[in-house]
């Protein structure tokens, strides 16, 4: 059973036709009245495969997010070069509540759709699935405030799928929850990319949760940020967030990425 | 979650809702502590304590305002003044909104425009009448005029600081979502200023009254602000005080509209 799925694992039937191609990234910011060059990414270089779910972790300040942002279109380059191989500019969760407060759940959602003109019926169906698919139908008339945190960030999950693009890019989405809450949601996230299949790339800080959500986890090393491994997670899918942490194999590489981070030398 | 049952002594459950009950009673009594100073006023005045000459009492002011209300004399003058307050406040906000979104989105506009704007606002507003009076003349254009400069000016900066608050994140959105500039300013920046907005309308519907009594002191024929000038004119006190209540409730009564709309158009901000 667990052979079949591995085989129809996107990442690994799909690992020739990258959508994601970053090479020799370098990222630095400019300081003008200290006159300071922060060096904060550093020749990165990494690919992801088309459907493939990987993780960035690193610690904060690493620049895992500026790699993100450089991703989006949020933010410049300084060198290297970027190629997404994607009919669809990537979708992108943020960090922190990015829903906006004067809109409701349904028009949060609706957003990017609203922008291009789409009709109404047409915009009224998408949002109608995504509700559904994030477990917010209860919810579509509700007006941010009254949302808790998790909630919020279902909202954003959902706008950012809304209008179906092939990658989507998320940092640290659900970094300011509760773990329970987290668990939840990770294991929501996992359903949603298996329905999807977005080519994902996912940015924490936190060990257990780039393990939990990815194919590959991509770990970095302290500013300025550069690579220091690639790890290959080797659970089958679909995934259960809590089963799988009776697996020693979870515990080994855990002990393994904290190795990685915690080791001055940067190996 | 559910609630253990309610297990508290008579006593405990007292002592408990105690400071709610004083807090219901301090709300009540805020309510009649400014009807004391009336009732302080109107004592002083009975009892000679102040001069009636220039405090008559409130009971006095009160048949005075009644028998102007009967005679319909006052609300030639309220017309009057709103319809310039109005006009001006209108043709004073629309442009400082737009301005304060341009000037508040685009860094060069803010960095090019924004020491003209300096430079002008701290001009006093009344100060300038005389000019206005000579350019726009007499009539309710110059009422306009000075009341849409002051307007222009306090909505200007609280819109344009409405704008550079909105949080990074949601102009990230806007862009992530493939927002066009235009879009940016009309889902993104304009929502993201309505609480500083609605700020401004509030301090600028203040601003107006201050100045179109003012305004009216000098140069009108008409108005809250000319009864008022002109009741002192004549000495007629208690006259002149029912046009300085009148004019503080109408810029009260416009203030509660403006709250109204508020709660209407910016649900989402505390109140």
């Amino acid at each position: 059973m667990a052979t079949v799925q591995e085989a129809v694992r996107p990442a690994a039937m799909q690992q020739a036709q990258p959508a994601i191609e970053v090479s020799h990234l370098t990222k630095a910011f400019y300081d003008s009245e200290g006159d300071r060059v922060t060096l904060a990414v550093s020749d990165v270089s990494f690919s992801v495969a088309r459907g493939e779910f990987v993780c960035i972790v690193g610690p904060s300040g690493c620049g895992k997010t500026t790699v993100l942002r450089i991703l989006a279109g949020l933010e410049e380059k300084l060198s290297g070069t970027v190629k997404l191989h994607s009919a669809t500019p990537p979708a992108m969760v943020f960090q922190e509540a990015s829903v906006l407060p004067w809109l409701t759940v349904s028009e949060n959602i609706a957003f990017p759709l609203s922008l291009k003109g789409v009709s109404r019926a047409r915009q009224d169906a998408r949002v109608r699935d995504m509700l559904a698919l994030t477990g917010l139908a209860e919810f579509a008339t509700a007006r941010p405030h009254q949302l808790s945190g998790g909630m919020k960030q279902r909202v954003s999950v959902a706008r950012a799928l809304v209008d179906d693009r092939e990658i989507l890019l998320m940092d640290e989405p659900f970094g300011a929850l509760d773990e329970q809450t987290r668990l939840v949601l990770q294991q929501e996230l996992l359903r949603i990319w298996e329905t999807t299949g977005k080519t994902v790339v996912f940015i924490t800080h936190s060990v257990d949760e780039a393990l939990t959500l990815a194919d590959r986890v991509l770990v970095m090393s302290p500013r300025p940020g550069t690579l220091i491994s690639n790890l290959t997670v080797p659970f089958e899918r679909p995934r259960d967030v809590v089963e799988m942490r009776r697996d020693k194999r979870f515990w080994d590489m855990t002990y393994e990425v904290w190795r990685l981070l915690a080791s001055p030398a940067r190996a | 979650m559910s609630a253990a049952p309610v297990t508290l002594t008579e006593d405990e459950l007292r002592r408990l809702k105690a400071p709610a009950r004083r807090e219901r009673l301090f709300r009540i009594a805020s309510y009649f502590s400014p009807l004391l100073l009336l009732l302080l006023w109107e004592l002083s005045s009975q009892f000679n304590l102040i001069d009636r000459r220039f405090f008559p009492a409130p009971s006095a002011i009160a048949g005075t305002a009644w028998r102007m209300t009967v005679s319909l004399e006052l609300f030639q003058h309220i017309g009057a003044t709103l319809r310039r307050v109005g006009i001006g406040y209108v043709m004073g906000a629309v442009p400082g909104i737009v301005m304060g979104l341009i000037l508040g989105l685009s860094r060069p506009a803010r960095r090019v425009l924004g020491p003209i704007f300096a430079a002008l606002y701290p001009v006093p507003k009344i100060a300038i009448l005389p000019l206005i009076l000579l350019i726009f003349g007499v009539g309710d254009a110059s009422k306009f005029v000075v009341i849409a400069i002051g307007v222009f000016f306090l909505m200007f900066y609280n819109t344009m600081g409405g704008v550079m608050q909105t949080p990074q994140i949601y102009m990230d959105v806007a862009r992530n979502a493939g927002a066009t500039r235009f879009q940016t300013f009309r889902r993104i920046a304009f929502p993201a200023a309505l609480p500083s907005i609605f700020t401004g309308l509030k301090l600028a519907a203040g601003s107006s009254y201050i100045i179109i009594a003012a305004a009216e002191f000098l140069g009108a024929r008409s108005g809250v602000g000319f009864f008022i000038w002109a009741s002192w004119q004549t000495f007629a006190v208690s006259r002149m005080f029912v046009g300085i209540v009148v004019i503080s409730v109408m810029g009260y009564l416009t203030i509660l509209a403006l709250e109204a709309l508020e709660r209407r158009f910016v649900p989402w901000a505390k109140h």
